[in-house]
């Protein structure tokens, strides 16, 4: 009969543990034996920006609609915006697959009869248009999770190794 | 050759039935565990580094592609729940068992906190888990490793919190922060819940079914999902009946004793369908308890952005999810409820972002906005105790069938006025404490949202109102146990997981012992 697994210490002795955890190197590689690798393990660079097919579900001239819309939304400033984000395609992308959602930006791009400018966007939101809601849904989704909003514009810095938790320092207040 | 029958044979390869397999092999008995989905691979099969951009619709998918599991409730895969959960571990106290004792309402446990003890001490050993010793009465301390530093905005909500006589204290989890054989240390890397890859964080496949393996007396078997526990003439449990994942073949696996532990719905789903002449509504339900007394936590939630991080750099907060918990408070306060409510906060995954659809306006400043509000989100979720009433309870539909021809368990929740209280209790102080903490208040959830299956074949002392009895027998089939959160009579507003392992480590115990004495 085996015996349980080792019995662990009821230890909260912090400077053992970040002996410990501060010999985790950058790639993270762990010397255990074959069979037993968990902790071999390695955190590529992000990975590029999974392609979009060529927009086929919108016309043209809806698609130059949604693209002077998502502009407005999400406009180039001193960082890039939604269309160097590729936001257009998305869209084009997501109603081709759902049906009640192309429902809503078809009929609502017909209503606006040609290009949006500021103003049109703005009777729209104080209307509480669901036309508006769901092109700037569409529109933050596509921009905040592709490469360009999520790493560039938002800094996101999770999926790292640390070698240890940061403890905070922001002044006491 | 005769037919293999095993000593014991387990339904389900989560917390409960895999700390069940380690325990009950390593005292000798021939085990075989029977799960619906497949083997996975916890270090190459789920996405646990994926960035939503790697996909077109940038949903990333729990499972690498061409990788099975986790498709649906019958088949998740060999660890369960176990591989995506936050494995967030909570010791419950006297107050939890005793319940009723306590406040006059809902149930009482069939057994003690120190009952209890030795098996959560055991399993912290066994396992790992880390956490402060913080000397609460209604929180028991446990054996240790060093929990994991508070991130700025934990600190922000512990000042906030304090104004108003709350603690928050560091949260406790089964997540390793110190290398230990095989597994490393936690390194921070991210989303607990998208599968911990170099399995820091416990999961019952790794850490108590792979070594469990090297006795030689535990045999798994994936990928087989069970439609009938078989009951003989006698009223003894033969075995179970189930169907292939893949082929739908059916075939059979018989045992000495069998233990249903596939996660509270579907065991009571399981014993639904193992009806017959002699338990014509499901199997061991002579006291018509069955699917009834279903007490899954509730919570509700609100997202804000403490002020104090607007605009400030983005840090590598997401690792490990959340640091810190609000233990439960009310239960000694004046309050017009039973029970109480903990809070599970800052457990935000930051590569989720659908928060940005909802700030105002559109243009420069919309933008300016959304980065501004990046490093300051934050989710504060409130875990209330449902108590049993006739208007919740699991049942199967006949009428909607799943990809293997079984019927859907349905989940009926009719919202007490008690529930409802509480509900709006805990939001509101939710509110009390964030506006403390200086925050901007978001969203906050208008309805209670449901987590943590419990309850619905309780434990109990009297046959006549309970399923099991305080060692997860059941009441009426001697040699069938029920073990996982289904047999909570009552459920505390802590995590479960925690007590369903030590619940199976007891279990497996007293099937050991009865074994050596020749009564199974």
């Amino acid at each position: 009969m085996l015996t349980d697994n080792q019995p662990i210490e009821a230890t909260q002795d912090r400077r053992e543990n970040l002996k410990i955890i501060g010999a985790i190197s950058a790639t993270c590689a762990f010397p255990f034996s074959a069979g037993e690798l968990y902790g071999q393990h390695e955190h590529p660079a992000a990975a590029a920006q999974a392609a979009l097919p060529k927009p086929s579900f919108f016309s043209a001239a809806e698609m130059a609609q949604i693209t002077r819309i998502a502009d407005l939304i999400i406009p180039a400033t001193d960082t890039p915006g939604a269309l160097a984000a590729g936001v257009p395609a998305y869209i084009d992308y997501v109603c081709q697959r759902n049906e009640a959602l192309a429902k809503t930006v078809r009929e609502g791009l017909a209503a606006l009869k040609g290009p949006a400018d500021v103003a049109t966007l703005e009777q729209l939101q104080a209307a509480q248009s669901p036309f508006f809601k769901a092109i700037k849904n569409l529109t933050a989704d596509g921009y905040y999770t592709s490469k360009i909003g999520l790493l560039d514009e938002l800094v996101y810095k999770g999926n790292q190794v640390l070698a240890e938790f940061p403890s905070c320092t922001i002044p006491e207040h | 050759m005769a037919e293999k029958i095993y000593d014991v044979v387990i339904v389900g390869s989560g917390a409960a039935g895999g700390t069940l397999a380690a325990h009950l092999a390593r005292s000798g008995a021939d085990v075989c565990v029977v799960e619906g989905g497949p083997k996975v691979n916890t270090r190459t099969d789920f996405n646990t580094h994926s960035l939503p951009h790697e996909f077109p619709n940038r949903h990333i998918p729990t499972m690498k592609p061409g990788k099975p599991g986790f498709d649906s409730e019958r088949s998740r895969g060999l660890g369960g729940k176990t591989m995506l959960w936050n494995a967030v571990a909570w010791r419950f106290s006297q107050r939890d068992f005793k319940g009723r004792s306590h406040d006059g309402a809902g149930e009482d446990w069939p057994l003690a906190y120190a009952d209890m003890a030795p098996w959560y001490d055991k399993i912290e050993r066994e396992v790992g888990v880390c956490g402060n010793l913080d000397g609460l009465e209604d929180l028991p301390d446990g054996v240790f490793l060093p929990p994991v530093p508070m991130k700025c905005s934990d600190l922000i909500v512990k000042r906030g919190a304090a104004k108003l006589g709350v603690k928050v204290i560091h949260v406790r989890k089964s997540t390793l922060t110190q290398a230990r054989g095989p597994r490393p240390g936690c390194h921070f890397c991210g989303n607990c819940m998208a599968g911990c890859d170099v399995v820091a964080k416990y999961n019952s496949y790794d850490v108590h079914m792979v070594p469990a393996l090297r006795t030689g007396k535990l045999t798994l078997q994936p990928d087989s999902v069970v439609r009938e526990v078989m009951v003989d003439a006698n009223n003894r449990a033969t075995g179970v009946r189930y169907l292939n994942r893949v082929t739908k073949a059916e075939g059979e696996v018989k045992g000495k004793t069998v233990i249903i532990a596939a996660a509270c719905v579907q065991s009571i789903a399981l014993l639904m369908m193992s009806k017959s002449a002699r338990y014509p509504t499901g199997l061991a339900n002579s006291s018509g308890h069955l699917g009834k007394d279903f007490i899954p936590h509730f919570t509700g939630g609100v997202q804000c952005f403490l002020k104090d991080l607007i605009g400030k750099p983005t840090t590598n907060d997401e690792g490990f999810l959340d640091h810190a918990y609000v233990p439960s408070f009310m239960h000694n306060r004046k309050r017009d409820y039973a029970r109480s409510f903990g809070v599970q906060f800052n457990y935000q995954n930051r590569r989720a972002t659908g928060w940005a659809r909802d700030v105002a306006g559109f243009g420069a400043s919309y933008k300016e906005a959304v980065k501004a509000r990046f490093p300051a989100f934050l989710t504060f979720a409130p875990y209330g105790e449902m108590l049993p009433h006739a208007g919740t309870y699991v049942e199967l539909d006949y009428e909607k069938k799943d990809q293997f021809g079984l019927p859907l368990a349905k989940r009926v929740l009719g919202w007490s006025d008690h529930d409802m209280t509480l509900f709006r209790e805990m939001t509101r102080w939710s509110k009390d404490i964030l506006e403390a903490s200086g925050a901007e208040i978001f969203a906050v959830g208008e309805k209670p949202q449901t987590n943590h299956e419990l309850g619905g074949a309780r434990m109990g002392s009297d046959p006549k109102r309970s399923v099991v009895n305080a060692y997860c027998q059941t009441h009426d089939v001697p040699n069938l146990f029920v073990v996982d959160g289904s047999v909570f009579p009552s459920a505390s507003e802590k995590n479960p997981t925690h007590t369903i392992m030590a619940l199976a480590a007891r279990t497996a115990d007293h099937i050991a012992q009865r074994a050596k004495r020749g009564e199974l």
